[in-house]
């Protein structure tokens, strides 16, 4: 197992270096320039040449051609993606080129928000999903099992931010108790530690503190969980449909076991392969796809910093945000597939 | 082993789920302690708050301004955005302001005159200021915020950093500066030694963009001054607390402020970027005013009691401008036959709402130069159709053949002499404060000429940074919709900034060139008299609309929604809004 997992570690380095070429050739690939996105109607021609060459970005993008037939072969290699390179190496993720601060220090202070919400997301999302994905099961063609799947249509179907302006007409503004965006009330400070809201409160007992933080993620994370809620509620149903027609569970069955042991201990555990594979990709969907909560919540995560970087070509912060994100995904499909061995005896890795 | 884990894993997550209960139990039972400063919630109407609210709301103290972003800079020297300006409007004081309300410069931390050529100007400090840390105001501090700003070489004026206002305004950076000197008389008095006269040379030093920040905050803070980690220093009514990056800006009054006391202890500028949100947070009472609001949300705001609606006056125009570069439209015919076909009335009404105007002049209404005596464009297609057959068009136009060669910033010829190209509407992809839908108003535009006989393709370059680069590369080949914002309520800050280089064809403006127009506001920036200012500028703008150079479409006024109960908020034309005179009625 060790092993594989260290094989698996290695072969991140590869897929890495290629997610930073594709970032950076579609980046350039779309047109405009980041130092007239910077200066709008006012740029002048010599400060747009001068953030230019303050950011390198006047060098070709991957390497320069026009110095190797003049026999430079440094300048051949000087180019944006090498310099680039060369700072991620030194794990420097550049300087967002409109505040000109490194994007590693927002990062530290934004990517926390949006994990928070993602995990919280999630957190609903399994103790929503799989009970019920469970229960409707086995329950086939019942009122539950109908209304279940009624539900998870809509669930996937309701758009976020239609869903997110219901909730604050709903909460804030008629019923009056709930904030309607932003992390913390004015005047409520919690102790940074993991910049996690609800964790750091907890952590030095600060319990008005994750009161407020908790009231104002519950809006937010409830419209990101309906997506992956009504995906991984309809995945446990058909993953449990699907076991439970097996010899083996009628075996049990017949043996006399109960419902619940039938249920849980042989037919569950079988059926939750598939849930894991969709949990991993949700993971990743809830991280870079909370773009629109963020936006309607005012929730100072990735997701609404990137887009409009995407919109100003802030190159280094789209970078850093999507290299962070891939790193994620990775992470996060090399657990599931180490949870793949842990739930079933038959795989193996060594 | 390994089925423990995973049943561990869930047992944590219902462990957990069932903490989340229990904490949530408890919060119900205490009050919001922390929220003592300010009221989570100023119940607008009838106290029909959870009984776990606080009972009586304390008087208010907290001013929270919503808005769709969040400041670039709190160094105003460097950054263009008005959101910067907002917050360092109330932290950073210039040495003059606009007065409330109107486009006046009024002395603030200084008062000063002009010799009799208007090339030095005597300045005398106020005494006894100090920036918030604690430092003197003085005649030092002034020379070196001019002095960073002018000199590449100056040790605090960073090679990342573009002071583009200063390079704007006062005509370049080093030895391209007007500002020639600034000289120390004594500690409160100074003198500006111009190499011309300037006429804007007051309304310049009101801009945010000119305020003064304490030099040892700047040396202390190095690059990172204006940051969210370095804040900014100044000597205005509200000094800086913190910055949340993408969430909002805490500032605190200044008990020692040398004008007029601040009403209200805190002000927080919160970002809330979606429209609707924004509204509704209005609504709820998480905020006090706003700014950008849809149409739809303007309405609701009228009809709610709760709320009021101020407008901003419109120092903008929008406009319909062509690339001289197409053959066609070097015929003033041409130009002139769009014009008429155009029902700018009925879209500035139906797009801008009660809160546009129709333009005919670049100016805004009301502005130095302004020319009243201007005729608005006749809306009549016949005429536009007999205008296009004069010039040899009685089939109509749609297609247009480019004059010259074009090139991009590469230096790579993009369109040919002679080429035949489909005749174009550029329209914006955003909507910016000088035009609430661009999109439709091109549809309606397009509708309009079409039905006069241009065939016109309705064209999407790109999103903003597209549109703008291809804009400052003269390649918007066909028509297109822009606009512009004063920065000083100055004439030469529109007219002059357009077209006082077009002794050569403008690349920027749409290859525009005429070398009247040129002199006439080269020499308006310089005359001191606002009167004979007032005559050049009124000719340039007869000149344009003689020609028909370009369609000026509206002027746009900003709504503002506030709570009913703020009092005292001023919109400001020009600049941040005071929020010092901001209260709260009960």
């Amino acid at each position: 197992m060790a092993k594989y997992i260290l094989q698996r570690l290695i072969s991140v380095i590869p897929t890495l270096i290629g997610v930073t070429l594709v970032i950076f050739l579609f980046q350039r690939l779309i047109p405009g320039d980041p130092a007239v996105a910077m200066l709008g109607e006012h740029a002048t021609e010599e400060n747009v040449a001068r953030i230019r060459e303050q950011f390198g970005l006047n060098r070709p993008a991957f390497l320069d051609r026009d110095a190797l037939v003049e026999g430079d072969l440094p300048g051949f290699f000087d180019s944006q993606y090498v310099r680039y390179f060369n700072r991620l190496l030194q794990f420097d993720l550049g300087d967002s080129i409109h505040r000109r601060i490194p994007v590693a220090e927002t990062l530290k202070e934004r990517f926390p928000a949006t994990l928070e919400l993602a995990l919280l997301s999630m957190f609903f999302a399994l103790l929503i999903g799989i009970p019920v994905g469970i229960a409707s099961a086995s329950r086939r063609n019942s009122w539950l099992d109908g209304t279940t799947m009624i539900g998870s249509l809509l669930g996937v179907s309701i758009p976020i931010f239609w869903l997110g302006i219901m909730e604050i007409m709903l909460f804030s503004v008629f019923l009056k108790w709930l904030p309607s965006g932003s992390r913390l009330s004015p005047g409520v400070s919690i102790t940074p530690i993991t910049n996690l809201l609800l964790l750091d409160s907890l952590l030095t007992g600060n319990f008005a503190g994750f009161w407020d933080a908790f009231k104002h993620i519950i809006m937010p994370a409830v419209a990101l969980a309906t997506i992956p809620t009504a995906i991984i509620t309809r995945m446990t149903r058909s993953s449990m449909l699907d076991v439970l027609q097996e010899d083996y569970i009628r075996t049990a069955a017949a043996k006399g076991l109960s419902e619940r042991v039938v249920l849980y201990r042989h037919a569950l555990k079988n059926a939750f392969l598939p849930v894991i594979t969709i949990i991993g990709i949700q993971v990743g969907t809830l991280l870079a796809g909370a773009v629109l909560t963020e936006t309607i919540f005012s929730w100072p995560g990735i997701g609404k910093w990137v887009y409009d970087s995407i919109l100003g070509r802030d190159y280094p912060i789209v970078q850093g945000v999507t290299l962070l994100i891939a790193v994620i995904f990775l992470f996060v499909n090399l657990l599931v597939d180490i949870s793949y061995a842990l739930l079933d005896p038959r795989i193996s890795y060594d | 082993m390994k089925r423990k884990t995973v049943f561990t894993v869930f047992g944590l997550l219902i462990v957990f789920s069932m903490l989340l209960a229990a904490c949530a139990k408890t919060g119900t039972e205490a009050p919001a302690a922390p929220a003592t400063e300010v009221p989570a919630a100023p119940a607008t109407e009838e106290p029909a708050a959870p009984a776990t609210e606080e009972p009586a709301a304390p008087t208010k103290d907290t001013f929270i301004f919503g808005r769709g972003a969040d400041s670039v800079q709190l160094d105003p020297s460097i950054v263009t955005d008005g959101e910067s300006f907002r917050v360092t409007g109330q932290v950073l004081d210039s040495l003059y302001k606009f007065d409330q309300g109107t486009t006046n410069p009024v002395p603030a931390l200084a008062e000063c005159t002009a010799n009799e050529d208007a090339t030095v100007w005597s300045c005398k400090l106020l005494e006894g200021v100090k920036f918030h840390d604690g430092t003197d105001f003085n005649a030092d501090a002034v020379i070196f915020n001019f002095e960073r700003w002018r000199f590449t070489t100056h040790p605090n004026h960073y090679a990342s950093q573009v002071f583009e206002y200063y390079e704007a305004m006062w005509g370049g950076f080093d030895d391209a500066s007007i500002i020639t000197e600034v000289k120390k008389v004594d500690d409160y008095n100074l003198q500006f030694v111009l190499s011309s006269p300037m006429a804007p040379f007051l309304a310049n030093l009101a801009m945010d963009m000119f305020a003064i920040s304490s030099p040892t905050a700047i040396q202390k803070a190095g690059e990172a001054y204006g940051t969210p980690a370095g804040g900014c220093v100044g000597t205005g009514p509200y000094k800086f607390v913190s910055w949340q990056e993408g969430t909002e800006i805490t500032l605190v009054s200044n008990e020692d402020y040398w004008g007029e006391k601040p009403k209200v202890k805190n002000v927080i500028v919160r970002v809330i970027p979606d429209d609707s949100a924004r509204f509704l947070a209005l609504r709820a009472g998480d905020i006090d005013a706003l700014e950008q609001a849809v149409v739809e949300d303007l309405a609701t705001a009228e009809a709610d009691p709760n709320l009021q609606i101020l407008t901003r006056p419109g120092l903008n125009t929008s406009y319909l401008a062509f690339n001289f570069k197409i053959k066609e439209f070097q015929d003033v015919r041409v130009r002139e036959a769009v014009a008429h076909a155009i029902d700018i009335e009925g879209l500035i009404s139906n797009f801008f709402g009660k809160y546009g105007t129709v333009a005919k002049n670049l100016l805004p209404v009301g502005m130095l130069g302004y020319n009243d005596s201007i005729d608005y464009w006749e809306y009549n297609p016949e005429l536009s159709k007999s205008l296009l057959a004069d010039a040899g068009f009685p089939n109509g136009l749609s297609e247009v053949t480019i004059a010259e060669d074009v090139q991009d910033a590469d230096g790579n010829v993009v369109y040919t002499a002679g080429q035949v190209i489909p005749l174009r509407l550029y329209y914006m992809p955003v909507t910016r404060f000088y035009f609430p839908s661009a999109k439709e108003v091109g549809e309606g535009i397009a509708a309009n000429l079409t039905a006069a006989g241009f065939n016109v393709e309705l064209y999407l370059e790109g999103d903003w940074p597209t549109y703008l680069g291809s804009r400052r590369n003269g390649l918007l080949m066909g028509l297109y919709l822009l606009g512009w914002g004063g920065d000083n309520g100055d004439p030469d800050n529109f007219t002059g900034y357009f077209f006082g280089s077009g002794t050569e064809p403008i690349k920027r403006e749409g290859w525009y060139q005429n070398a009247e127009l040129a002199a006439i506001l080269q020499e308006a920036v310089t005359l001191p008299d606002p009167a004979e200012r007032a005559k050049l500028y009124s000719q340039a703008e007869q000149i344009m609309h003689d020609e028909v150079m370009r369609i000026w479409l509206g002027h746009n006024n900003t709504p503002l929604i506030l709570s009913a109960k703020v009092q005292g908020y001023t919109p400001q034309p020009v600049g941040a809004e005071n929020f010092e005179y901001v209260f709260f009625s009960n």
